[in-house]
């Protein structure tokens, strides 16, 4: 490989990652036999969609030394905005995703001005747009839920893309299908274009970058564009997953892809971090948002737990460096 | 060096000069809405309304201001206000906690997430917005467990337990203002005339330099968190004793806010440079802002995006100035 | 001699405040290795820096390989084969080797990135030049001298015809700095025309053909390298000679009291087993190469960096010292060798800045005694002749000799008796340096101690009373200054470690 040391790393951490997976899988296995059923793991699917999407976006910013807060309120204020036009506008749904995902490119673009032009620190800039998209979506809509076309309804197909139903009534998650698809093409270009190089580029050393003669603003600004598309597509597999959108949601989603990545190995100051990782490091989040209600503690402590790893997880890499 | 003197001389006179239009500006703005709601904003309910926001905003933008002065962030501020106010008023509520007690918990909730925070900013240099984001959900997720999800209210003015609401207005007299002025002028006391401060602006301009001299830095940059935290735990006290009712999972809003009347207020966001008069201008302009919004029959979803653009604005124009200067 | 292949002439350049290029000369002949000497803030690299387009002229023309050019970048430059070795390296700590080498240009198979190819050319590149350096090795794990080797192994990559070399010796151990010679020799018969900035007089006679020298923004002159003598050169430099007669002997009585003693102290691969004691009222030189561990020493003994062991004594009693408060509670103060970073807080001003290290004894209560702290800055800014309008001054605005004053002041606020000056005059200009000198003269004979770690010969030949010479991490020698001479103190610096 074109990295063997900075690659073997991953490596360790990836399969440290899957380690941990296991025995969460095994101790809520073990301490409630209702966890190992089928529809436990679609349920932990049907969570992940929208983690995985909106944290292979967030890892580029990260990459960079920055951060993109405004993942979590921007998916619903874009699925919310999709939403709205599709039902109350009689908007095709196609051109319903389309506008979903446009708007989720469209605050990346804003983003990366903030943070790229005109050089504000990224977690203001991106707790400003997590603040405006928030507003947004119910200042458009009107402030009322918005449930896009049921699955049995007849523009409903697009839920099939993540949860297909057959006649019999089984449910067959393909969604994970296309995750993984998605991880294969954005592993692809963060390790072998020049996306992903200048990526790691910046996060490494921007100046040197710039100097290099690296157009350094665009691929800054590109971070975040990546970042406002999965944003899109995650506000598409949020509307395809569940039933109704409510407005004002979505504070906090952004934790739990930005701690799935950095779970996953993502480093937190910049430089170090690989799809594949973020992408496990989403399964521990989620795991830990399904299985915990089954061990007797209600939803609330997720919150509480999820904030603590993404501590133990900086943690680790502090002591690590340490030694 | 006659040239650097005038230079200096300038600048010195042109922080006095943005306080002066922050003043001209937020009068401005108190004409314009009156004009537009044609009179009505100018009457003392608003007046009320706007005080009772600028308390707790005053209180959270006070605190946050010590910890940018070191050069960090703290964005938990909102949900950690919440989690005060959740977890002490269901300890009132439901458990027969006495009034005193709650509101002595209230703040020392605050000051324990303070610490929290500065402890792993300070001693394990985790970088302070993932340690913001992690116990913005933490605080969230304590005060929901802690609650069962349901709202709280705390008691009425007319309720036995209710003098805690004079606080904010005890007959008539804005009790709230005189002690949020009190507050203002005892953190501009400690930034400016004590080693507290010194240590925290400096630590906040040079970390290294002020270690290498001797300082314990990790210990002052701690104490920022913790001056915020207890700051924030007053702020829970002021909003509980304007709004009594406080709901779980809220409080992200009031981050954006107190920030933007932090950042507007002159402190500058790579830490050093801290202005506590300017904190307090930049809170009212806030909360003007915010209640002229409702005034004009806009959502509070206005609100956000307003304040939001307004924080761009104000980071923005510390961070060309700063680019200007070099 | 080869042709003239690049001409600067008469470049003007102002910055607000600043005229830092007065119609500047140089001309660069094919095949040659023209050094460009001068002071520090004589302009040299700003003169590279308009050549290379990282700065716009204002007037003057360049004129490349016969016609007229300015380049609006450093890519355009690389583009037309004018490359820069920079001081500060340029490197991206998380890619390998091969990734650094070709950031910005890399080989391609539609939208993949070809990173066989590179790591194959990078291989080729690395053998044309006779270094020996992975190009899979991840960019952070090489040793600062391979990091450098990756540099100009970059620069001749992009078929250069013109390369700078911006100090490149500074962070490079001897024998580095000989691979290093190899491969300039080996790129002049190549007939690469190379301009070399340094201030290490030895390497310029070692390496260079002719000599351009500046002063102040302006150009001074050119000499053919063989036929000058270090004198003349450093004449143009200063535009008077500056060698003054090193220090014969000892001023310390042989009986004076050790105030500090370090006993076996281990850091790190820098610090290995270094001893020595420190008398009252001496200088102690601490002489080396860059990167010896000379600085590193100092900071484990300050406790700014953990050290794995070793024994400290103070005024012969034993003390712990595990962070900088500890060394300063014993009277130890330590002037950084960078000022800006570890020294001083730039954007406070020069009174807050004096009592940083000692703020407890200025209090009146809770409050800081602002009036008492005045005082003490004033009297400071008199006794040491700080050039200020005021103690209300923000340090920022100080020059860097005014601004080491301010930190020298710092810790005889705290009343320290052991100052460690860590390179005390980098980056001071002449006049003031000797005020410095005059400085640490003083403290001295008031009874003070002082550790002073310098790169410059003449000064460790000038102050010291006593010199130890560090090599690779360990003391090498320890040698009074009635016996230094240059070679010996050179010798042990080299000398080769089994």
């Amino acid at each position: 490989m074109a990295n063997k040391k900075a690659f073997g790393k991953l490596k360790g951490r990836e399969a440290m990652v899957l380690g941990i997976i296991a025995a969460m899988v095994i101790l809520f296995s073990v301490l409630s036999s209702t966890f190992r059923t089928y529809p436990t793991l679609v349920s932990v699917l049907d969570i992940s969609y929208y983690i995985t999407l909106m944290a292979l976006g967030v890892t580029f910013p990260l990459i960079t030394g920055g951060v993109d807060l405004s993942i979590g309120t921007g998916l619903v204020s874009y699925a919310l905005i999709g939403g709205f036009l599709i039902v109350h506008q009689g908007v095709p749904v196609g051109v319903g995703i389309l506008a979903c995902i446009g708007i989720g490119v469209l605050v990346g673009v804003f983003n990366g001005v903030l943070i790229a032009v005109m050089d504000l620190p990224p977690f203001l800039a991106t707790l400003c747009t997590c603040m405006i998209t928030r507003g947004l979506g119910p200042a458009l809509c009107g402030g009322f839920g918005v449930s896009w076309p049921s699955a049995i309804s007849a523009d409903g197909a697009f839920r099939n893309v993540f949860k297909f139903t057959s006649d019999s009534g089984t449910v067959i998650p393909i969604g994970i299908v296309f995750m993984i698809v998605l991880v294969g093409i954005m592993s692809f270009v963060l390790e072998h274009t020049r996306v992903g190089r200048y990526t790691i580029a910046i996060g490494s050393n921007k100046e040197a970058t710039r100097l290099a003669g690296v157009n350094v603003k665009f691929y800054h600004m590109l971070a975040y564009i990546i970042s406002g598309l999965f944003a899109g597509l995650a506000g598409v597999a949020y509307a395809a997953t569940y039933a109704t959108i409510y407005p004002g949601s979505g504070a906090g989603f952004e934790l739990d892809a930005i701690g799935g990545a950095i779970v996953g190995g993502v480093s937190a100051s910049g430089g170090v971090g690989s799809i594949v990782g973020a992408f496990l490091g989403v399964f521990v989040i989620c795991l830990m948002k399904v299985g915990l209600p089954f061990i007797g503690l209600q939803a609330n402590w997720q919150q509480i737990f999820t904030g603590i790893v993404l501590i133990a997880a900086v943690l680790i890499d502090v002591i690590k460096k340490k030694k | 060096m006659k040239v650097e003197k005038i230079k200096q001389n300038t600048l010195v006179k042109k922080v006095g000069f943005n306080r002066i239009v922050l003043i001209f500006v937020m009068l401005l703005m108190y004409l314009i809405f009156g004009g537009l709601t044609g009179g009505s904003f100018f009457g003392i309910s608003r007046i009320t309304d706007t005080l009772n926001y600028a308390y707790f905003l005053g209180f959270l933008s006070l605190g946050v201001t010590f910890v940018i002065a070191t050069g960090g962030i703290d964005f938990s501020i909102g949900p950690v206000m919440f989690c005060c106010a959740l977890v002490s008023g269901y300890s009132l509520m439901t458990y027969g906690v006495p009034m005193a007690v709650s509101l002595i918990m209230s703040i020392l909730i605050g000051v324990l997430f303070g610490a929290f925070n500065g402890y792993l900013v300070a001693y394990w240099k985790i970088p302070p917005f993932i340690v913001s984001m992690a116990s913005m959900n933490i605080a969230k997720g304590i005060a929901a467990v802690f609650t069962k999800t349901q709202s709280v209210s705390w008691p009425q003015s007319t309720a036995a337990d209710g003098w805690y609401r004079n606080f904010v207005n005890m007959n008539g007299i804005p009790v709230g203002l005189i002690v949020f002025g009190t507050v203002a002028v005892i953190c501009a006391v400690i930034l400016n005339k004590t080693k507290w401060g010194r240590y925290i602006l400096c630590l906040g301009s040079n970390e290294e330099a002020v270690r290498l001299s001797g300082v314990n830095v990790k210990k002052w940059k701690m104490l920022a968190y913790i001056i915020c935290g207890t700051l924030v735990g007053i702020a829970s006290i002021y909003f509980v004793a304007a709004y009594t009712t406080v709901q779980p999972g809220y409080g992200d809003q009031y981050n954006n806010e107190a920030i933007a009347g932090c950042v507007m207020g002159g402190t500058s966001m790579v830490g050093g440079l801290a202005s506590i008069s300017g904190t307090v201008i930049g809170v009212f302009i806030i909360s003007l802002l915010q209640q002229g919004i409702l005034a004009l029959g806009f959502t509070k979803e206005y609100q956000y995006i307003i304040t939001g653009l307004i924080v761009i604005a104000a980071v923005y124009s510390d961070v060309s100035a700063r680019r200007r200067k070099n | 001699m080869g042709d003239i292949i690049l001409t600067m002439k008469d470049i003007d350049k102002s910055f607000p405040g600043v005229h830092a290029l007065d119609h500047v000369d140089l001309e660069v002949r094919k095949g040659e290795v023209l050094a460009l000497m001068g002071e520090n803030g004589a302009g040299k690299s700003t003169l590279m820096k308009v050549l290379t387009g990282i700065y716009k002229k204002d007037s003057g023309t360049i004129t490349y390989e016969g016609k007229e050019v300015e380049f609006k970048n450093t890519r355009e430059a690389q583009e037309a084969g004018i490359v820069i070795v920079h001081q500060e390296l340029n490197m991206l700590g998380h890619l390998s080797v091969a990734q650094n080498l070709f950031i910005g240009r890399e080989f391609r198979k539609g939208i993949r990135i070809d990173d066989k190819k590179m790591n194959e050319e990078a291989k080729k590149l690395f053998d044309r030049l006779n270094v020996d350096i992975d190009p899979t090795e991840t960019m952070s794990n090489l040793t600062v001298g391979k990091q450098q080797m990756c540099e100009i192994a970059k620069a001749v990559s992009f078929d250069a015809k013109v390369i700078i070399f911006d100090e490149p010796s500074a962070a490079l151990t001897e024998s580095e700095i000989e691979e290093m010679f190899k491969i300039i020799r080996d790129l002049k018969k190549k007939d690469i025309a190379m301009v070399y900035i340094s201030h290490r007089m030895d390497e310029i006679k070692v390496i260079t053909d002719r000599v351009t020298v500046m002063r102040d923004g302006t150009y001074v002159g050119t000499l053919i390298t063989e036929e000058c003598s270090k004198e003349d050169i450093i004449n143009m430099m200063v535009g008077r000679v500056i060698y003054e007669d090193p220090k014969t002997e000892s001023a310390v009585p042989k009986d004076a009291p050790v105030v500090l003693k370090v006993e076996h102290l281990n850091a790190g691969k820098m610090v290995q087993d270094v001893s020595f004691e420190l008398r009252k009222g001496e200088i102690l030189g601490f002489s080396g190469l860059m990167g010896a561990g000379r600085t590193e020493t100092a900071r484990a003994l300050f406790g700014a960096d953990p050290k794995e062991s070793g024994d400290i004594y103070v005024n012969g009693k034993k003390v712990t010292i595990n962070n900088p408060q500890d060394a300063v509670n014993c009277g130890i103060g330590y002037l950084s060798e960078d000022r800006k970073r570890y020294g001083i807080v730039v954007q406070k001003t020069v009174a807050e800045n004096t009592t940083m290290a000692s703020v407890n004894d200025f209090m009146k209560g809770i409050f800081i005694d602002k009036k008492k702290e005045k005082e003490i800055a004033d009297k400071y800014v008199e006794a040491l002749a700080t050039k200020t309008p005021d103690v209300e001054q923000l340090v920022v605005n100080l020059s860097g000799g005014n601004q080491q004053k301010v930190v020298i002041a710092k810790w005889l606020t705290r009343n320290s008796d052991i100052l460690i000056f860590d390179e005390p005059t980098r980056g001071i200009d002449v006049g003031a340096k000797n005020e410095i000198y005059k400085l640490m003269n003083k403290l001295v004979a008031e009874g003070k101690s002082i550790i002073m770690i310098s790169s410059e010969m003449t000064e460790i030949l000038r102050m010291s009373d006593r010199i130890v010479v560090m090599c690779e991490g360990k003391k090498t020698g320890e040698i009074d200054i009635s016996e230094a001479k240059q070679e010996n103190i050179m010798n042990l610096a080299t000398r080769e470690i089994e």
